[in-house]
């Protein structure tokens, strides 16, 4: 355990050196909410409090963003010669890809505490369960993203601009097509459809569900949890699995 | 058991062929130095020995660990230092020796003690809380090599050791791989430098297109050249006419041409075995000499004779 601890601390550092990113996403969502955020509650008026609504599905957004980012970083390292160190190292490969999986986990937790603490501090009047298992939902929504993008990740390695621009589209589709800014009693037939199929759809309104908003508004949080479990577990499983393939399969640097 | 051993070991990178069927063994306690020009299938290899690449077929193994089932124990004798000193831009070199040292599992007492040592050896001491990206070609590359030189594996892999080095630090990187020899690691070195080659190696092995086209001592690799080593002789007297027949029929004499009326080249085989032949004949003959001098071919002779080309001309 110290040698993952090491490794994740050894990388996150240069993050906090100085946190300029760290701050950086929090001073965007800073303004985020308190312009567009604040603006737009008042124009929605078929809803009692958009802006709870729309805070939370900042949140979410930051954390496919950040999810997303991992399998960028992971390219990159490939690319910039720090994997093929990490992979020389004495570390059996399942440590490393943990180690890999947790970092996205803690940067993940660092640039949300203050999006979060000022998500629920709008909401109010919440349970500590309440608040946790939002948190929780959060974490697993990033761990299921970073394994789709690390999964994805085997295209970057044969061309770094079809990985952005297949990234790109991605997550406008995934993102417009969910109910991360719009509630799913909202949407028309079509869109509801492909809502569907966004796992953003039954992260954002898992989080919701725990943070007491209207239930009937939502997903079926059962089945939102059931999602949400076979995202991260398939995507984690399945790109440890190639990585593996992949990486040890291609020529350095 | 050898501490490296490959067995009909393939590498392919779709359809080109980095490794082709390489057998490799490696002595333990020597320095091996892998020569060949760029893209020749060395780092390919290293890699491979290293566990960073899977190869495509074939088998290896080091200090008796197969790189594919084994590969965590593998990873746990050997260290590798890359041809290219990248990925940690923001860190500071003593910051990166420290994790290195401790990830590879160099006791505390000694870490702080080494890393001071081998910084100051390599001329890094007054570098070591730089930003990585802010070194030089020649510091980064020097810090690569000192992380292995920290970590004292037993079994020390190098890829261009002293590319981007200049030739002051190239020295004292060359120094300071042969005291690991001598501390008991096994070393394998692969480099396109014959300068380097010649100052490491024990014994050199050549690839060329991912095939083992020669491996022996330095030595024995020039000796294997018929007719690669030069005499120059001078002769006191204009007329040695009989001389260069005499020298002819000596036993190793590959061709006698007169330079001068009284200088004559021999191309032998084994100048060292050659010489006092020689001499004896001049002492019977009565012909007095004034001077020999012997050239050995050099380890670009070396590589032109066993692949067809110039060192040189392959590797650009």
């Amino acid at each position: 355990m110290s040698t993952i601890l090491r490794l994740i601390w050894f990388d996150l550092k240069q993050e906090l050196n100085p946190p300029i990113w760290i701050i950086m996403e929090w001073v965007v969502f800073g303004i985020q909410l308190a312009v567009y955020g604040a603006l737009i509650s008042r124009l929605v008026t078929s809803m009692a409090d958009y802006l709870q609504f729309y805070a939370v599905g900042f949140v979410i957004m930051m954390t496919f963003e950040i999810g997303s980012h991992t399998g960028r970083h992971f390219v990159e390292h490939a690319h910039e010669g720090r994997l093929p160190y990490l992979l020389s190292l004495p570390i059996p490969r399942w440590k490393l890809f943990l180690t890999v999986a947790l970092q996205g986990g803690v940067e993940l937790a660092l640039m949300l505490t203050v999006p979060l603490s000022v998500t629920l501090s709008i909401i109010g009047n919440l349970t500590a369960i309440s608040a946790l298992s939002a948190v929780a939902t959060l974490f697993w929504l990033g761990f299921g993203v970073s394994g789709l993008m690390l999964g994805l990740s085997f295209i970057a390695f044969r061309s770094a601009d079809l990985y952005t621009a297949i990234v790109t589209a991605l997550s406008t589709l995934i993102i417009r097509f969910s109910t991360v800014l719009y509630p799913m009693i909202f949407l028309p037939a079509s869109y509801a459809g492909a809502a569907a199929f966004s796992p953003l759809t039954y992260g954002s309104d898992l989080v919701r569900f725990f943070l007491g908003f209207d239930p009937s508004m939502l997903v079926n949080p059962q089945i939102a949890i059931a999602v949400l479990t076979a995202l991260a577990v398939s995507t984690l499983g399945l790109s440890a699995m190639l990585m593996q393939r992949i990486v040890e399969g291609v020529k350095s640097g | 058991m050898h501490p490296i051993e490959t067995e009909k070991l393939t590498k392919l990178y779709g359809k080109t062929k980095a490794l082709r069927e390489l057998d490799f063994t490696l002595d333990e306690g020597e320095i091996m130095v892998l020569l060949g020009p760029n893209g020749s299938g060395k780092t390919t290899l290293l890699l491979i020995l290293s566990t960073v690449l899977k190869p495509t077929s074939g088998k290896a193994s080091v200090m008796g660990f197969d790189v594919i089932n084994q590969s965590t124990k593998v990873r746990q004798v050997l260290g590798i230092s890359f041809q290219d000193a990248r990925g940690f831009w923001r860190h500071k070199p003593i910051e990166i020796l420290r994790f290195h040292a401790t990830i590879c599992g160099v006791p505390r007492d000694r870490r702080e003690r080494l890393i001071e040592e081998i910084l100051k050896d390599l001329e890094l001491w007054d570098a070591r809380g730089k930003l990585f990206m802010h070194l030089s070609g020649g510091q980064a590359k020097r810090l690569e090599v000192a992380k292995l030189l920290v970590q004292r594996p037993k079994l020390a892999i190098f890829d261009e050791p002293s590319s981007q080095v200049d030739l002051r630090g190239k020295r004292i990187i060359w120094d300071h791989i042969c005291k690991l020899r001598e501390d008991g690691s096994t070393v394998l070195v692969a480099t396109n430098e014959v300068r380097e080659a010649e100052y490491l190696a024990d014994r050199i092995t050549i690839l060329d297109e991912g095939v083992k086209v020669a491996c022996n001592t330095l030595q024995s690799l020039k000796d294997s050249i018929a007719g690669g080593d030069i005499v120059e002789l001078e002769f006191e007297a204009k007329d040695n006419k009989d001389m260069a027949e005499a020298l002819g029929r000596l036993e190793g004499t590959f061709r006698v041409t007169k330079e001068e009326e009284n200088h004559l080249r021999a191309y032998v085989s084994m100048a060292e075995e050659w010489v006092p032949k020689m001499a004896n004949i001049c002492y019977q003959k009565g012909v007095k000499v004034v001077s020999v001098r012997v050239t050995e071919p050099s380890l670009d002779d070396v590589f032109l004779h066993f692949t067809g080309r110039a060192l040189g001309a392959a590797s650009s």
